[in-house]
């Protein structure tokens, strides 16, 4: 089978996972005791007015119809209004969103990988000794540290106690200098990203770092005791060339399903950073959205959710077979 | 001790005929390896320590709380409603001194927001951590495993089917999923552990199929279908036993993980309400207090962090000690 077949095939199969997500996240969500009209309209609201806005929002109609309705409108791109934020279609709060998320999760992930890595490889190489025990020691309490509580430290120490970066909220790098606070010049717009964007990424970030360090550090352990590196060390070949040439790049499949694991992690770990830090990204808008029970936003920001993990399941997937050759995209039961 | 609880279901499923005799006595030789090797690793013999403490502690503190209405802790413990004195809210830990006044021994780890002891509130959130722990893994685990192996054992359709199940449940974020879940259902304990539970089964499903599918071709499972040995017989007695290992090894790391996805529901106030004490739920309280009382914020964190690494150690030692291969 060929790439693009193997690719095709894959896609067709995300479609009864996300009708499935839907189905569910529907289900759930309208078992959901409390009425979201009445919270819309307010307690003076007589009940002609209730009524209206229920007719407004389709929530007149039986369960069944409404489930129809709305698998039809996500499949055509169409997540609904919210009703909390007035009306707004809920696409428009997702992408408007967005962009925040992305960047907390792109700025944790690069300094996860980042130091990770060199961290992981840097202990195998030095198995067992002083370095080995501290890298083994730092990752074991990363991957069994609440996230949030991580944060809250970083905020006590370097925020309150340090006043050295500040204790919440995020600026993107793109915004108008002039909405920025202080800021003259697009360097400072991008000094104070900088400095609003360091503590949460350590927080959403030392999860992703343990449990990578944790698995390159074993990978590379496995490769460095295989055959073919006892027999180029035997050849003579230095150490640094066999990290490099070839150790490297074999030991680095089990540490992409690490990554692609650690990336449903980190969506609900932006929930949690997000809380702490106070920043109006996705994961805080699914919690405003709970809280005041609002239908739509929620099924459209869990589905949203879905849809990017799935995607992301299958770019590591393919990913997969572009490090490996030997991985064949063959039909089977076999993933 | 899981590690018991390894042999008895090891031991049990090989009751059952001339095919599993060999298997049952390597089977319990390995067993008393595995043991002798943890033993051995100091790191998993502090993992059992502290599991044995906490779980010890959720077991006297679930008694006092469901049988006997927190007597106990009113009775034998500091309770600020029983102080004359009054209780001051955020005092610092002993022999520190903040701006609501100095710790005392009264109060060992401080006070809260309200005047009550950190100290007896984080023992009792020992409670909620250990059973929503404990139990959602059990339940994730059996849940998982069955349908990991029915998935890969028979194959074909079923397989098919089965597993896009376990996808969708992989691909919604499981800490919104039990939000949803919690949403919809209510925030209470038996909630939570569903909600935890439903979480935990695709790890499971995706682990033992992986397995069944190497276990499938053995000889004795080929030995046992020419016999005419009923599948439901097959999977239960011999495929899930001999992928028994594997299992135990992520169970114990799991009861970790499902202990950090309590805290985080409770942190973000989903999950037992109030006053129930809970660590997710104090850190959240603590928040609000972190520049007055910053101590407040540092013990229920540490209480997690001590239990999830004692799952963790005991976990990685059982792995080493199943497959002495593994580096790690």
């Amino acid at each position: 089978m060929t790439t693009t077949g193997y690719i095709g095939r894959r896609l067709l199969q995300i479609v009864p996972v996300l009708l499935f997500v839907v189905t569910v996240t529907f289900v759930l969500i309208n078992s959901i005791p409390g009425d979201p009209v009445r919270i819309l309209v307010g307690p003076a609201a007589d009940a002609a007015a209730i009524e209206a806005a229920r007719a407004r929002y389709g929530l007149d109609q039986p369960l069944y119809i409404r489930y129809i309705r709305y698998v039809a409108a996500v499949a055509t791109g169409d997540f609904g209004t919210s009703i909390h934020y007035g009306g707004v279609p809920v696409t428009e709060k997702i992408f408007e969103r967005l962009p925040v998320t992305l960047l907390l999760l792109a700025s944790s992930f690069t300094l996860a990988i980042g130091s990770a890595i060199p961290l992981g490889i840097f202990a195998a190489k030095n198995r067992n000794n002083g370095y080995d025990h501290l890298a083994r020691i730092t990752s074991l309490i990363g991957v069994s540290t609440p996230s949030f509580w991580v944060g809250l430290l970083l905020i006590i120490v370097f925020a309150y106690y340090g006043d050295l970066l500040p204790p919440s909220g995020l600026v993107m790098p793109w915004a108008d200098p002039a909405s920025v606070d202080g800021a003259t010049s697009r360097l400072d717009v991008l000094a104070t990203a900088a400095s609003h964007l360091i503590l949460p990424s350590i927080t959403l970030g030392t999860l992703q770092m343990a449990a990578i360090t944790r698995i390159e550090r074993s990978s590379m352990l496995e490769v460095l005791n295989k055959d073919y590196v006892h027999l180029a060390r035997a050849y003579g070949v230095s150490e640094r060339t066999i990290l490099r040439r070839q150790a490297f790049k074999n030991a680095q499949l089990p540490v992409l399903t690490v990554i692609g694991i650690q990336m449903t992690t980190a969506l609900g770990g932006a929930v949690l950073t997000e809380t702490v830090f106070n920043i109006n990204g996705m994961g805080n808008l699914i919690i405003t959205a709970v809280r005041a029970q609002d239908y739509q936003l929620i099924m459209g920001t869990t589905i949203f959710f879905a849809i990017v993990f799935v995607l992301g399941v299958l770019v590591v997937d393919v990913l997969y077979a572009v490090i490996d050759p030997r991985i064949s995209y063959g039909g089977g039961a076999g993933e | 001790m899981p590690v018991s609880d390894s042999t008895a279901a090891v031991g049990d499923s090989a009751h059952t005929g001339g095919v599993a005799d060999a298997d049952e006595r390597s089977a319990v030789s390995r067993t008393s390896q595995v043991v002798r090797q943890l033993r051995r690793n100091s790191a998993s013999r502090v993992g059992l320590y502290v599991i044995g403490l906490v779980t010890l502690v959720a077991l006297v503190t679930t008694i006092d709380a469901d049988l006997f209405d927190y007597q106990f802790a009113a009775t034998f413990w500091y309770h600020p409603e029983n102080d004359p004195a009054g209780s001051t809210i955020l005092l610092p830990p002993v022999g520190i001194e903040n701006s609501f006044g100095t710790g005392t021994w009264a109060h060992p780890l401080g006070t809260d927001h309200r005047g009550r002891d950190v100290l007896v509130r984080l023992v009792y959130g020992t409670r909620i951590a250990v059973q929503v722990g404990l139990i959602a893994t059990g339940i994730g685990m059996t849940i998982g495993t069955v349908v990991g192996a029915v998935s890969g054992y028979y194959g074909g359709w079923v397989d098919d089917v089965l597993q896009r199940f376990v996808e969708s449940l992989y691909a919604i974020p499981f800490l919104i999923l039990v939000i949803a879940i919690m949403s919809a259902f209510g925030r209470e304990l038996g909630i939570a552990i569903i909600g935890v539970s439903i979480t935990t089964i695709p790890v499971f499903t995706r682990l033992i199929r992986s397995q069944v599918l190497s276990v499938r071709e053995m000889e004795y499972v080929e030995a046992a279908k020419a016999a005419g040995v009923r599948d439901r017989h097959i999977i239960f007695r011999h495929i899930i036993p001999n992928s028994f290992a594997p299992v135990l090894v992520q169970s114990t790391l799991q009861v970790g993980v499902n202990i950090l996805i309590v805290a985080s529901l409770s942190f973000l106030g989903f999950g037992v309400q109030p006053p129930t004490p809970s660590w997710g739920q104090m850190l959240a309280h603590s928040r609000q207090y972190m520049i007055v009382n910053p101590w407040f914020s540092l013990w229920p964190g540490l209480a997690i962090l001590a239990t999830v690494v004692g799952f963790n150690l005991l976990g990685d030692g059982l792995r080493d000690a199943i497959d002495p291969r593994s580096n790690d």
